[in-house]
């Protein structure tokens, strides 16, 4: 189960992932600013659900420090990754937390993480087979994971984008589908709302 | 009866003494016993106790667990598969423990139709305190969160995340997680691979000992020559007893070797001559095939600290031969040996009598180690002083034996001692005495610590610390032991037990608590939830019904979603969890059954010696409920018997001053005084240099009574003032006492140690004040 939560907190990184292949011309193509914001619309299709959900909000993504996802709609909630802990808000109140201490994965997955945002390819590679193609302004990636037991459960993930990542796609083994979509991003420390400076 | 009669039957004694020994060292190739454990006394009093006890030893005993860090996972990763490939080699001293891809979906399989029931304390109180509203902001949250956790299964099968929680609180019972086919733990600067192997041989048998640790040391190499920085930490019961092993085999052979050159090097000084060392060496070596025979044959085995003891007796079982050799050296050549024995007889058997009384004192302690050092001790002495009474008679006639000037010399010196007289020395010397015995024996503090009995390398205790940090595991020594009529009961007494160290972690008392109630709850708590969660989640208007409309769903999906979620809501029994393979690492938990009684472990994680109280007043009140604290308790078994011991040595003086009564009537009192007088300087020496007093000092003090009686009663068989006879006796005896005593004051063990410094002490003061109590001609 814990391989299921690294795994998903490893997709966060690849919302920025400078990771692909052909790697060196992906890479080249994503800009690495310091400080990435922007919105997110989120579609999740769960298996024995007629309708999809949906859901949106905005994600900042901090080179050094970690990352934030708050979901708007349909109710708030925040989430802050950071190098030894997660921790969920609900409004001011934080619903969980988690720490290095209590849950040793935490630190391993936020390295990786982190190895993910300064473009440590090589620590990507040493997780997932990472397959994909790219032209001259789009690129194209499909990541699995090496360890049989983590692609099991995970399942196929696919990004796509140009500069910067611009949808995650992942098709679970259960038959659940989930697609993030980034629009309106924006770089630089401008980009992020006093709000969100705040929580870091 | 004839001599050479009697001769002849001790040959032939020793003759079946030889053929038995010969028969286990070389036939049965017997090994001594290492495993300190056994010197422990013996729970008689509560089977069950003893039994959790052996549980929780036993599942720690056969484990070997090795840790094998490094800053980086991939070097870590390196250095554990080059470890493992060394330990793979030889599959049948230690395995690993197989770890598949699929040991996560197996064990949560075992679960699935139970999860229903399966919940967080954290959720059951939210649960109880929470409307139905909670729970479906909380599920549709989870929903939207693109993280929201790991998933166990299909959505619908938990859709408020029940199960989950319950896993994840699981696995809060260890950090140890898997990672890339390994078993992963970290701290802030090291991330190590966890090998857990399980010991294929027994632990405490030395050839395992012998084969294990080559084939780790080989290991660490290969480790360390692909990875130089590794980090490696290794923590098992066979490391320890190796180690103990090893001390004890180191000094089985100074305190033997040197006790023996000591020996021969003064009767070569005495004798001039090889026969008489040849012929006390003989009697020593009897005494020792005898008592190891009879040990072997009273109890089965025989321990390797008995052996470090008995060592020592080559110090005691001497003086029978030397005093009748240095009465046959003094003696006329005229008179002939059996006639001088005769002569010799009620002194020898006096001598016996009160040794092999300081050595029963030993055996009256409920500790089966003394009891075996006891007898090994008091049959080695009857032995050798067998060897002594039957054959040397006949082994050296009159004019045998010549003596050297150093003898002379040393021989004339008693003459020049000062005698205790009614004067106004005697006087000083006693109130100083007085004065010094009080001031002394006033600093005397006590110590009962149980790491007297061993005390393991530093290396081992760093890397003992070290581990249970990292890996959090529960310590085997403190616990809770849970009685009831039945299964259940039990499980409900854990239960309230459980409730009642909660607060105790959320003040870092302690960091958890391992419990079969965390996996099993009692039925009574699983009905209690069934229907909990037909209030807030299951019935028609609560969560599940809200939610479906929340998400757009028909009544009819609510429906076959409450359907699919009873079905997984059959109760789970203890026996099906300890039968099913995820209950593996917690079936020591269960302790079983005992007429009727059934009992289990609820083990601590994370405890300090400052917690220690206030988890023991967490137990109390509540029935069934026992704190077991092993370590407290052998502590407080080894001060009551250093109590126990010291009236003991007090009723053997009585006791012994009655059997010296009948023969020296009036001057009875000059026999006992030198050892009386000599163990209260010993008491008050000791004191002064800061000793803390503890069961072995004690111990010693009966052994020297043993021995200074000796000296008393070879005095006060030659009462004449200026024989040298019983003074060369005294001497060659203290002497060599104190060497191989003194040897033993060497130890490393620091009961051992506090047992020879106290010999080594007494000893010395007895042979200086002999002389002092003899009677003015």
């Amino acid at each position: 189960m814990k391989k299921r939560l690294f795994l998903s907190l490893c997709l966060v990184a690849c919302i920025s992932a400078q990771a692909a292949a052909p790697i060196a011309k992906i890479q080249q193509m994503l800009a690495k600013p310091k400080v990435l914001c922007g919105r997110f619309d989120q579609s999740k299709q769960l298996n024995g659900l007629k309708k999809p959900l949906a859901s949106n909000g905005r994600f900042c993504v901090v080179a050094g420090k970690g990352v934030l996802w708050r979901t708007l709609q349909p109710f708030p909630s925040t989430l802050r990754l950071t190098r030894d802990e997660i921790v969920n808000f609900q409004g001011d109140r934080v619903a969980m937390r988690l720490d290095a201490k209590q849950e040793p994965t935490v630190r391993m997955i936020n390295s990786v993480l982190f190895a993910m945002l300064a473009g440590d390819l090589a620590q990507l590679d040493t997780l997932f087979e990472v397959d994909g193609d790219a032209d001259a302004s789009h690129w194209h990636v499909a990541l699995k994971a090496r360890e049989p037991a983590l692609a099991k459960a995970i399942g196929a993930i696919a990004l796509d984008g140009d500069s910067y990542v611009k949808n995650i796609a992942i098709n679970d083994a259960s038959g659940d589908r989930t697609t993030i979509v980034f629009s309106a991003i924006q770089a630089g420390d401008s980009a992020m709302l006093p709000e969100e400076a705040a929580l870091f | 009866m004839n001599r050479k009669g009697i001769a002849l039957a001790w040959a032939l004694v020793v003759c079946l003494l030889l053929a038995h020994n010969a028969y286990l060292w070389l036939d049965k190739h017997i090994v001594p016993d290492t495993d300190i454990l056994n010197l422990l006394p013996v729970q008689e009093r509560d089977p069950l106790l003893q039994q959790s006890f052996t549980h929780m030893v036993d599942a720690a005993q056969q484990r070997v667990v090795v840790l094998i860090g490094a800053p980086d996972w991939a070097d870590a990763k390196r250095a554990a598969d080059a470890y493992g490939a060394v330990l793979a080699k030889q599959p049948n001293l230690l395995q690993a423990m197989p770890l598949t891809e699929n040991t996560e979906s197996d064990w949560l399989a075992e679960f699935q139709q139970h999860r229903l029931l399966l919940l967080s304390a954290d959720q059951e109180s939210k649960l109880q305190s929470q409307p139905p509203g909670f729970w479906v902001t909380s599920a549709l949250a989870q929903l939207n969160s693109p993280f929201a956790g790991p998933k166990l299964g299909a959505w619908r099968d938990d859709p408020f995340d029940l199960f989950g929680g319950w896993v994840r609180e699981r696995s809060q019972e260890t950090p140890v997680r898997p990672r890339d086919g390994h078993l992963f733990v970290a701290d802030a600067n090291q991330q190590y691979v966890l090998l857990p192997l399980t010991l294929q041989v027994p632990a405490f048998s030395i050839s395992a000992q012998q084969a294990v640790l080559p084939l780790l040391a080989q290991a660490d190499a290969a480790a360390r020559q692909l990875v130089p920085q590794v980090e490696i930490i290794k923590a098992g019961v066979i490391l320890h007893a190796a180690a103990a092993g090893e001390q004890a085999n180191r000094e089985v052979s100074t305190i033997g070797i040197g006790s023996l050159i000591g020996i021969i090097l003064l009767m070569w000084i005495t004798f001039h001559s090889f026969k008489p060392i040849a012929m006390i060496l003989l009697s020593i070596g009897i005494g020792c095939l005898g008592s190891f025979s009879v040990c072997w044959l009273l109890f089965g085995r025989i321990h390797l600290l008995t052996l470090v003891f008995g060592a020592s007796l080559i110090g005691v079982a001497q003086d029978y031969g030397i005093y009748f050799l240095c009465n046959r050296l003094s003696a006329d050549s005229k008179l002939d040996s059996v006639t001088l024995l005769k002569r010799l007889m009620p002194g020898l058997l006096l001598t016996l009598l009160t040794t092999v009384i300081g050595y029963m004192g030993l055996a009256l302690t409920p500790f089966p180690g003394l009891r075996q050092m006891a007898l090994f001790s008091a049959f080695g002495l009857v032995f050798a002083w067998l060897t002594v009474v039957c054959w040397f008679p006949l082994m050296i006639g009159g004019g045998g034996l010549a003596s050297g000037a150093l003898v002379r010399v040393y021989g004339a010196a008693p003459v020049h001692w000062p005698l205790l007289r009614m004067n106004k020395a005697t006087f000083g010397a006693v109130m100083l005495f007085i004065v010094l015995a009080v001031i002394g024996c006033a600093r005397l503090g006590a110590n009962d610590d149980i790491r007297l009995l061993q005390n393991p390398p530093a290396h081992l205790v760093s890397d003992q610390i070290k581990l249970s940090k990292l890996l959090d595991s529960p310590t085997p020594v403190q616990f809770f032991l849970v009685r009831g009529s039945s299964a259940e009961m039990v499980l409900q007494r854990e239960e309230q037990l459980k409730k009642r160290l909660d607060p105790l972690i959320a003040q870092h008392k302690l960091s958890g608590y391992q419990a079969l109630s965390n996996w099993v709850p009692s039925m009574q708590t699983q009905e209690a939830r069934r229907s909990l969660l037909e209030e807030k989640i299951l019935k028609d208007g609560s969560a599940l019904t809200q939610l479906a409309a929340q998400l757009g769903e028909d009544p009819a999906w609510a429906t076959t979603t409450r359907a699919r979620l009873l079905e997984a809501g059959q109760p789970l029994n203890l026996d099906t969890f300890l039968a099913s393979k995820a209950s593996e690492p917690w079936r020591y938990l269960w302790v079983g059954a005992i007429d009727d009684t059934y009992a289990s472990i609820v083990a601590l994680r994370g405890t300090s010696s400052a917690s220690l109280p206030a988890l023991q007043q967490a137990g109390t009140g509540l029935e069934g409920v026992q704190w077991v604290d092993k370590v407290g308790e052998i502590s407080s078994v080894l001060g009551r018997y250093r109590q126990y011991m010291g009236w003991v040595v007090l009723c053997s003086y009585l006791v012994v001053f009655g059997l010296l009564y009948p023969r020296y009537r009036g001057n009875a009192w000059r026999v006992l005084a030198p050892a009386a007088v000599a163990s209260i300087a010993t008491l008050a020496l000791l004191g002064l240099i800061g000793q803390d007093l503890q069961l072995f000092h004690v111990l010693a003090l009966m052994l020297l009574l043993g021995v200074g009686v000796d000296y008393g009663i070879f005095m006060h068989e030659h009462p004449k003032r200026g024989d040298t006879t019983p003074w060369l006796a005294v001497g060659l005896s203290a002497a060599n006492t104190i060497l191989s005593f003194g040897l033993l004051g060497l130890s490393k063990t620091p009961a051992l140690q506090a047992f020879g410094l106290t010999m080594l002490i007494g000893t010395a003061l007895v042979w200086i004040l002999v002389p002092c109590f003899g009677k003015e001609n």
